[in-house]
């Protein structure tokens, strides 16, 4: 039997495993943030792993190979934003959530902006996110296609079963586990891709890479850099999975815990993918590996030069970052449905709904759209809708539910506008032109609005 | 005025764009330790960890 379908199977029961261990919560306290009790490290590793999806291993080596150190600027760019979101908003979020039950993220801005608001943010988020999951069934897919010769479809039935699975029987606690192992697998195998490719590295030449080690250069030109770190500097707010995971550290010292570890697994992840990619293009520069055109095929022709073991192990970690990201998305939208949209009181709904967003993310990628790339690219710019109103429960006192549900509807109409027409106001990036009309609608229409009974938190 | 740290980081980050020039790794490790500093900033920072 493929070696590789042996390693996804005793993965499949390894996850499964824990899962059910973790099995057993009645409330939805319990069940969709661990019952606020999770633990420093886990948390850490849970958010790392929801953070850094496939697009590490595959898009951003892909990214360095062919466009140089800026991408690692990038990356880092958005590592410094969440960091410092983090160390200010994450302790006040927290206690927040503690003190007045949130479980669901879009709960904070329904308390502020009424829970119409909160409704509505649910179902953009469900709209912004469902692609963004699909890219990840679609990227293991093609990977389990081409390692596990598995087709296209019994790939994105297998991780679809995996997903739903780990979600459905562990809640929180079971993905949050999972992913704290799935996280360490991920750092490994960059860990000895890194080692392994620069024992074949001639460092000598670095200066080969030439305009790839400064920027700006042909690719990273200020306004692409400032297009692409807008909505990735304010990830930590405006995306759901991520902002409901400030819910489960078990005390004020396991969040810090959480967020010093969190950081110190993104910088050295980062470093390592982005080392990677610019590796591989000196080798190529040197003759020593192939040329790639098309970037996202750089992981995948490294794979195939690699001794097997490593292969299955860095092919699996790649596995591992898009399932921790997809089931993490899939339990946060289920949380939504249940507290914002249905306002059930038990779990039945959230857990059925677990199974329904699987299934759909999956129709979704097996459908594979042509334009599922772009789809998911947008869904950072629509979630910046959230960010004026996450803002305002903290800093302005002006404003209800007439500025949550105007905010959130035109930021959302002008990101989808901009993409589909492919628009760039006075050449302007579509993510900046929705950020600036977020927040000029969010401070008309909380003027207009006035006080009422609203007050900073 | 916890802003300004956040402003300051980010136009450090910046730099790279208008200073340096060289066919080594400097923009790269000028860019980590920069990174790595201000989470060493943030983790130390006793005061930003408690709700006030």
């Amino acid at each position: 039997m493929n070696s590789f379908i042996i390693l996804i199977g005793l993965y499949a029961v390894l996850g499964t495993g824990i899962a059910i261990y973790a099995r057993g919560a009645r409330s939805q306290e319990e069940y969709f943030v661990g019952g606020r009790n999770i633990s420093g490290i886990v948390s850490a590793l849970t958010y790392a792993s929801t953070t850094y999806s496939a697009f590490m291993m595959v898009g951003l080596v892909g990214l360095s190979y062919a466009s140089g150190v800026g991408s690692a600027g990038f990356e880092l760019m958005y590592l410094v934003g969440t960091l410092f979101l983090l160390s200010y908003y994450a302790p006040k979020v927290w206690e927040l959530g503690k003190e007045r039950g949130f479980v669901s993220p879009a709960e904070l801005i329904g308390s502020r902006y009424g829970s119409i608001t909160a409704k509505l943010s649910a179902i953009i988020a469900l709209i912004a996110l469902i692609p963004y999951t699909s890219i990840q069934l679609i990227g293991v897919a093609l990977i389990l296609e081409k390692n596990a010769s598995l087709s296209f479809s019994m790939g994105i039935l297998v991780v679809a079963l995996l997903i739903a699975l780990w979600a459905f029987i562990g809640g929180l606690r079971g993905v949050a586990w999972t992913d704290a192992i799935q996280g360490s697998l991920m750092l490994l195998a960059a860990i000895l891709a890194v080692v392994w490719v620069s024992f074949k590295v001639d460092f000598l030449s670095i200066s080969k890479l030439d305009g790839l080690l400064y920027v700006p250069n042909k690719i990273w030109t200020p306004k692409l850099f400032a297009a692409l770190t807008v909505p990735w500097f304010f990830f930590a707010l405006t995306n759901p999975q991520v902002f409901q995971r400030l819910f489960i550290p078990k005390d004020k010292a396991a969040l810090r815990k959480m967020i010093v570890y969190f950081g110190l697994f993104g910088l050295i992840y980062t470093v390592l993918v982005t080392f990677l990619g610019l590796e591989l293009k000196l080798m190529t520069l040197n003759g020593d590996f192939p040329s790639v055109s098309y970037r996202d095929d750089v992981t995948p022709t490294l794979l195939t030069i690699m001794p097997s073991w490593l292969s299955l192990l860095v092919a699996l970690s790649i596995l591992a970052a898009a399932i921790t990201t997809a089931n993490s998305i899939i339990l946060t939208l289920s949380s939504m449905i249940s507290r914002d949209v249905v306002k059930e009181r038990g779990i039945i709904v959230g857990k059925l709904a677990v199974i329904v967003l699987t299934v759909v993310v999956a129709l979704f990628a097996l459908q594979k759209v042509s334009y599922i790339v772009e789809l998911a690219v947008l869904s950072s710019t629509i979630l910046l809708c959230f960010l004026p109103l996450i803002l305002g429960v903290f800093h302005f006192d002006k404003g209800g539910k007439i500025t949550g549900v105007s905010t959130l509807l035109i930021g959302f109409v002008t990101a989808v506008t901009l993409s589909y027409f492919k628009l760039s106001p006075l050449g302007i990036p579509a993510s900046i032109v929705t950020f600036t009309l977020v927040f000029a609608t969010f401070f008309v229409f909380s003027l207009i609005e006035g006080k009422g009974s609203a007050k900073t938190i | 005025m916890r802003w300004i740290e956040g402003l300051i980081a980010v136009l450090l980050m910046l730099v790279p764009f208008f200073a340096f020039k060289s066919e080594n790794l400097t923009t790269y490790i000028y860019w980590i330790v920069i990174t790595a500093a201000f989470l060493v900033y943030t983790s130390l920072d006793a005061k930003r960890w408690v709700y006030e």
